[in-house]
């Protein structure tokens, strides 16, 4: 008995201890090297940082170069398998389009619409960048779905960056090397997105199962009886871990027996991604013309608020003074319209007066004229016993008719 | 003497082979997923570090193993160092399993190979569950296991070969 148990300790201390002729560690210092590094890594210094940067890009760079034979198989297989079914599924893509192309307008509008709305309350506006990322590494693991993609901190990229396959969301970046990244799929169990359900704006988290379905989870009972199998599931926005309105996937409604199950269908095939978009996002405050420099460092969204509410106020009031100032205006303007008027009317009269003056002198010089020529034959005198005295109405009506007197 | 010298380059690159197939398979991952067969997955550098560390372990340099895992940790995503610990466990299993084996048995060797993996992805599942929180389905897990369980037999008769041609 003692022997046994002898030999097994002297079998386990060769194990551990016994070096060969070829071997330069023993396996017992390799172990623990093995669990010095695993705490090591679990502790985030920065030294090890940068030391696990520097491995992440030689090791992506070696595997990528590594996976070339795999990839050509791999990417002659599918494309086989995609020859097989092309004309499917150009008919389908053709439909596809042209539904793309009305929703992109709708699109281009609303996303306008809120820009401007955004402009207005003087929220900083965000410019978001897609940048076309390779994929260089996409082992699909059974323990961990990710990626590797080959842009890095020099691009900008940080960790929580969106990867997008197109329009529709993949994952998110959790780590970061100088020109690598590895993002982490939406398929992957450690993958929790918050999402909204439409069109029956129901809240849910999304969390991978490992394939290409991801699973419904922390959905409020009673909420669940209005989803069907044609409802659209986006990022929600929650969190501030995902941009808002992102598509993710289709609903589908598994019933197992009396209880019903909830997966979305990814929209994107992760197994078939070779080129993805990393969105980078720049935020830009919008510049307030109407207040000092000062006066814009205000942190407080209440105060924002009120500020808003104050320059209304003092635009409302500048109007109004403005209102009345031309109403004064336009009143005076009335008053020597009036004038002018009346100006005018006495010019009239004084003008008719003088009309009525001349043409009374007319008919005066007129008559004189006429007197000169008729006057002998229509005044009495002693050769002319017939005529008129001079200044009477007869002898007026006799000049004027030419000396005639009946 | 001289075809000896010229012979020799060839022969220690022949022995190399396995510890370059180890490097390569632990920066490709080859596992045939693209077949898109569901569960469908083993650990290719457990067969072939368990046989070449108890069959060839002169040639089989432990630190490069080692090192293989570091490599892994980081291709596949995990903490650093774990890989390295599975693959050294695997080593100090099969130099135990070589010192109280008297005559080798392909079949105990399979069910010992077996235990061992059995047993390293329950440490590994267990470091990376309690002390890293990772969620992982332990199906999946036992799915490889038992895959990797089930090819071991086919790679070691492909090993056979090569150890034969490194023997003559």
């Amino acid at each position: 008995m003692a022997s046994s148990r002898d030999d097994f300790i002297i079998a386990i201390r060769s194990a551990f201890l016994k070096k060969s002729t070829q071997q330069k560690f023993s396996l017992l210092t390799l172990v623990f090297l093995s669990i010095f590094i695993i705490l090591l890594s679990s502790l985030d210094f920065r030294v090890v940082r940068y030391l696990k940067i520097g491995i992440n890009e030689v090791v992506y760079r070696s595997s990528f170069l590594v996976s070339i034979p795999e990839n050509f198989l791999k990417d002659s297989f599918t494309g086989i398998s995609d020859y097989t079914t092309f004309f499917k599924d150009y008919n389908q893509t053709k439909k596809e389009l042209s539904k793309m192309k009305s929703n992109a307008v709708s699109n281009n509008i609303i996303e306008f619409e809120n820009k401007e709305l955004k402009e207005l309350i003087n929220d900083y506006v965000s410019t978001s960048n897609k940048i076309l990322a390779k994929i260089i590494m996409d082992h699909d693991s059974p323990f961990l779905k990710s990626i590797i993609i080959n842009k890095g901190s020099k691009d900008n990229i940080k960790i929580g960056t969106n990867i997008y396959d197109q329009s529709y969301l993949v994952g998110r970046v959790i780590e970061v090397n100088y020109k690598t990244a590895r993002v982490l799929l939406l398929s992957d169990l450690n993958s929790n997105v918050p999402v909204t359900i439409a069109p029956q704006n129901v809240q849910a988290i999304i969390t991978g199962r490992g394939d290409n379905i991801g699973h419904i989870k922390y959905m409020k009972d009673g909420f669940s009886n209005d989803l069907n199998n044609q409802s659209i599931v986006y990022t929600s926005g929650t969190g501030a871990i995902f941009k808002s309105g992102i598509p993710i996937g289709k609903l589908k409604i598994k019933e197992e027996g009396s209880t019903k199950k909830f997966n979305v269908e990814f929209y994107s095939d992760f197994s078939q991604l070779k080129y993805v978009f990393a969105e980078v996002i720049i935020k830009t405050a919008i510049e307030n013309t109407t207040q000092n420099t000062t006066n814009n460092e205000i942190s407080k969204p209440v105060d924002v608020k009120l500020n808003i509410l104050e320059d209304e106020l003092k635009i409302v009031e500048d109007t109004k003074l403005k209102f009345k100032q031309e109403n004064e205006n336009l009143k005076k303007i009335i008053n020597n319209l009036n004038n002018d008027i009346l100006d005018l009317k006495n010019n009239i009269s004084l003008q008719k007066e003088k009309i009525e003056q001349s043409d009374l002198d007319k008919k005066e010089i007129e008559f004189l004229k006429m007197n000169l020529y008729y006057g002998h034959k229509c005044r009495r005198s002693f050769f002319n016993t017939g005529g008129f005295t001079v200044g009477s109405d007869d002898y007026k009506n006799c000049v004027l008719n030419k000396g005639r007197k009946n | 003497m001289a075809s000896l010298g010229a012979r020799n380059p060839f022969r220690k690159l022949y022995s190399l082979l396995p510890i370059v197939l180890l490097f390569i398979s632990v920066l490709n991952e080859f596992d045939f997923n693209y077949l898109n067969l569901d569960y469908f997955s083993f650990n290719f550098p457990f067969i072939l570090i368990f046989f070449f560390s108890l069959k060839d372990f002169k040639h089989f340099d432990y630190f490069l193993v080692f090192l293989a895992g570091l490599v892994n940790d980081t291709v596949v995503g995990l903490p650093l160092g774990i890989s390295s610990l599975s693959y050294c466990l695997i080593c100090i299993s099969t130099s135990y399993l070589r010192n109280i084996t008297i005559r080798p048995n392909i079949i105990k060797d399979w069910f010992y190979f077996l235990f061992t993996i059995s047993l390293i992805n329950s440490i590994s599942y267990s470091v990376l569950n309690l002390f890293f929180y990772y969620k992982l389905d332990l199906v999946n897990y036992v799915i490889n296991n038992f895959f990797t369980f089930l090819f071991y037999l086919f790679f070691v008769s492909i090993f056979n070969y090569y150890l034969k041609g490194v023997n003559d």
